[in-house]
């Protein structure tokens, strides 16, 4: 039975009676199937209390404060979740009861109302910015206030939480990395945002007496007194009976020792929001400010909420056809109709599909689409159908024919119901609005940050230019030169990175600061074969971009050295990789100049004639290390692309040179990304 | 933006491209393959692509041949309005290469504006 819309749990087996009786339109499925999606509801109501006694029991054992957090977390989600649940199973209790009442009342036919289409409905990059006040915000002393937040989402009957974030006075930004995708949703859905949030100091009061102090306590406070102390600090002591499979009986929620969350904002967002780019939504704050709980919040959250109704995604509607273009009367051409989107693709076989092969005409079906079954054809038994496209101004028909008339009431059936599902899924049809699915990663590092915003910056290994210099300088391609170049005695490692071209050096640049140095083979003079007449244009400011801060090569004041002009066999298109003055003046190490860098680069003779001069001037290199670690706020993960300032002979045109000196990293910062 | 120059505490009004860059995983990195220029901590009038020569803004100061940047459609001097939503027209240099260079995303949805947009929009108007 084609009956795309209903989610039906149970399949009735085909040719059974129970079909037939069905399609006598005698009884409705849906008798059957209530049954079997209560007790669906009820496992899952059972799977959450049994996680809610896991949490319950988790927390009152935990002693480390985030293991807490994150175990009241998901004992509020368990209880979201129990809670959405119970309502729906009211939810279609009462529509049972509705339903038998009506058929009783009139004799109702088979569906023929109209159900859209339902989507996958995705909201990721949830941010959420602070205001603090000013004196709050660059305070550096003083104890830093700290909340755990964390964000819980619903939709329907689906409830997810996000990952809890700890929020201080140091964050402009409450930012939540998660995606999440809700499955099955119908146009009229309402996503609500919870912001809860958890005093770090606050939680453990009261609450986390030990067992032992309890039951002492209990023991000393008298009776009465004491068991009923002793009931309130038990976790689960409350835990609801589950009666077998009827309605349970859910009371309030056991108070557990433990941080609480509470309530501090919230917003609902529906199908308007819906957008293929990041949107600001309103927030209602539900808390004040004397609460402990209390993060300034600006008042909008940021987001991207996506949505992936199932006709575009799926294919609505297959089958063989026969198409022709316009009036023609004699273009029928025989294909494989797929409905899809916004578009019926006509493949001429079945099996190009699967293969992936080109559609041999595609026909957009979209809200400016118009399409009319077309009157009875003397000639065939069948009707067809038309379908008109405006296309910038003309209007193009393409009509379809098929060899029956169920056939073709079929295919306008799936049209139909397209229609329909656009016209309610709205902006969402226009395009396939992407929905990235989370990668795997390393969980983030909960860095103990302390300290004003304007703190240390961390200058990590990917941002470090050594390894996207030998990333980027693979991607080139070889030149002539360097492949000569390349027999050449062994380089110092860090020479490479001079080149764009070269490719990079065998051992991997250790590009970490806190690596141990590697001891540079520097201190070998030769090393003049890497230097390929480019090397030597290039280097005006150094950046080792690899020295350690005790790597023996680095330190020295860095110098600018002229360079003699390249000879023009030198390709237009590399670039130096150097640092700015700025940059490099404030990360200085000034160690004694023990090896130096004697890069004696001489250009292999056959490759130019006038070589040009480099040399002690090397020596004058400057390593500084990217390694800043609190100075400078300016240096950039330090893989500018500088152009020489002194003039490049014929390579390029001077508008070119024009902007590549303006472009000198000394004077304007740049960083690779 | 227009040769009328903008009053600082203004709102900006541009015509802006989306464009999606998917980075390159290479071993442990992640990278988009262009550089960056600009900040509210940098000189603005050495900034060769800005009209304005008190922008502050963000610019695209080299695209890598054949990088994911460059696929994307992104060119050397467009300016960068925003990166997944955080504004880019008022941010320090770092602030700004730290929102292209997270590791926990694999995709950066910019919005760029460069003068010939501006330009063929007028045109078409």
């Amino acid at each position: 039975m084609f009956c795309r819309n209903q989610t039906s749990r149970a399949t009735v087996a085909r040719g059974s009676a129970l079909e037939m009786e069905i399609r006598r339109g005698r009884c409705r499925r849906s008798i059957f199937l209530d049954t079997l999606q209560d007790s669906d509801i009820q496992k899952k109501i059972d799977h959450e209390i049994r996680m809610r006694d896991g949490a319950c029991k988790l927390l009152a054992a935990c002693s480390q404060r985030d293991q807490a957090l994150e175990a009241s977390k998901s004992l509020l989600t368990c209880n979201t979740r129990i809670m959405a649940y119970m309502s729906e199973l009211q939810r279609m209790k009462e529509a049972q009861v509705m339903q038998r009442v009506a058929r009783r009342s009139s004799d109702a036919g088979p569906m023929d109302d109209r159900h859209p289409c339902k989507a996958k409905v995705a909201i990721s990059d949830l941010r959420i910015p602070l205001m603090w006040k000013d004196t709050e915000y660059f305070k550096n002393k003083g104890e830093l206030h700290r909340c755990a937040v964390f964000c819980l989402l619903q939709l329907g009957g689906q409830s997810f939480d996000t990952d809890m974030v700890m929020v201080d006075r140091t964050l402009t930004d409450i930012c939540f990395e998660n995606t999440i995708v809700f499955e099955e949703v119908s146009p009229g859905f309402e996503l609500r945002v919870e912001l809860y949030s958890s005093s770090w100091e606050d939680g453990g009061s009261a609450g986390s007496t030990p067992r032992k102090l309890a039951s002492k306590l209990s023991s000393s406070l008298g009776r009465s007194a004491g068991k009923r102390m002793r009931a309130a600090m038990e976790p689960g002591g409350n835990s609801p009976t589950s009666h077998g499979g009827g309605t349970t009986l859910l009371l309030p929620v056991p108070s557990v020792p433990g941080p609480k969350y509470h309530l501090l904002a919230h917003t609902t967002l529906t199908l308007t929001h819906v957008q293929d780019s990041f949107r600001t939504h309103d927030l209602s704050i539900t808390a004040n400010e004397e609460c402990s709980f209390w993060l300034p919040l600006y008042g909008s959250v940021c987001c991207r909420l996506a949505a992936q109704p199932h006709c575009m995604t799926q294919q609505m509607m297959s089958g063989q056809l026969r198409v022709k273009l316009g009036g023609d009367p004699q273009g029928w051409t025989d294909i494989y109709g797929v409905l899809k989107g916004t578009k019926l693709f006509c493949y001429h076989k079945q099996d190009d599909k699967e293969a992936s092969v080109d559609p041999a005409v595609t026909i957009g079906i979209n809200k400016e689409t118009r399409i009319r079954a077309a009157e009875k054809d003397p000639h065939s038994k069948a009707q067809s159908i038309c379908i008109s496209n405006q296309y910038g101004g003309e209007e193009v028909t393409h009509t379809l024919s098929t060899d029956s008339r169920e056939d073709t009431q079929r295919w306008m059936e799936a049209f139909w119901q397209q229609f329909y599902d656009m016209s309610q899924w709205k902006q969402c049809c226009d395009d396939l609005m992407k929905i990235d699915l989370p990668s795997p990663r390393k969980p983030a590092l909960i860095s103990p940050k302390q300290g004003s915003l304007y703190h240390e910056m961390v200058i990590d290994t990917s941002d470090d230019i050594s390894t996207v210099t030998d990333i980027l300088t693979r991607r080139m391609h070889d030149s002539d030169l360097r492949s000569r170049l390349e027999q050449a005695t062994p380089t110092p490692v860090w020479l490479s990175l001079f080149e764009e071209d070269c490719s990079p050096p065998t051992t991997p640049i250790p590009s970490h600061y806190q690596k141990p140095p590697v001891p540079r083979p520097c201190s070998s003079p030769r090393s003049p074969a890497r230097a390929s007449p480019r090397c030597g244009g290039r280097l005006s400011s150094l950046a080792s971009l690899t020295s350690e801060s005790d790597s023996p090569c680095s330190t020295s004041p860095c110098s600018r050295h002229g360079w003699t002009p390249e000879p023009p066999a030198a390709p237009p298109s590399f670039r130096p990789r150097t640092l700015s003055l700025d940059a490099k003046l404030s990360s200085l190490r000034v160690r004694g100049y023990s090896a130096g860098l004697q890069c004696a680069c001489q250009t292999p003779a056959a490759v130019t004639s006038g070589s040009p001069h480099r040399a002690p001037a090397l020596a004058g290199l400057s390593c500084s290390s990217t390694s800043s670690t609190s100075s400078s706020s300016s240096e950039g993960s330090g893989g500018p692309d500088s152009d020489l300032p002194f003039s490049r002979p014929g390579a390029a045109g001077r508008s070119a040179r024009n902007l590549r000196s303006k472009l000198d990293p000394r004077n304007w910062l740049q960083s690779q990304v | 933006m227009s040769q009328t120059f903008h009053i600082p505490g203004q709102p900006i009004t541009a015509y802006v491209q989306r464009i999606e860059i998917k980075k390159l995983r290479e071993g442990s990195n992640l990278i988009l393959g262009f550089s960056i220029g600009g900040g509210i901590d940098q000189d603005p009038g050495q900034n060769p692509f800005s009209e304005d020569k008190t922008d502050k803004g963000i610019y695209v100061t080299r695209v890598t041949p054949g990088g994911p940047a460059e696929d994307a459609g992104l060119i050397m001097g467009d300016k960068i309005m925003q990166v997944n939503g955080w504004d880019m027209t008022m941010v320090t240099h770092d602030q700004a290469r730290k929102k292209l260079t997270k590791k926990s995303e694999d995709v950066v949805r910019l919005l760029v504006t460069r003068k010939s947009l501006e330009d063929a929009v007028r045109k078409s108007m």
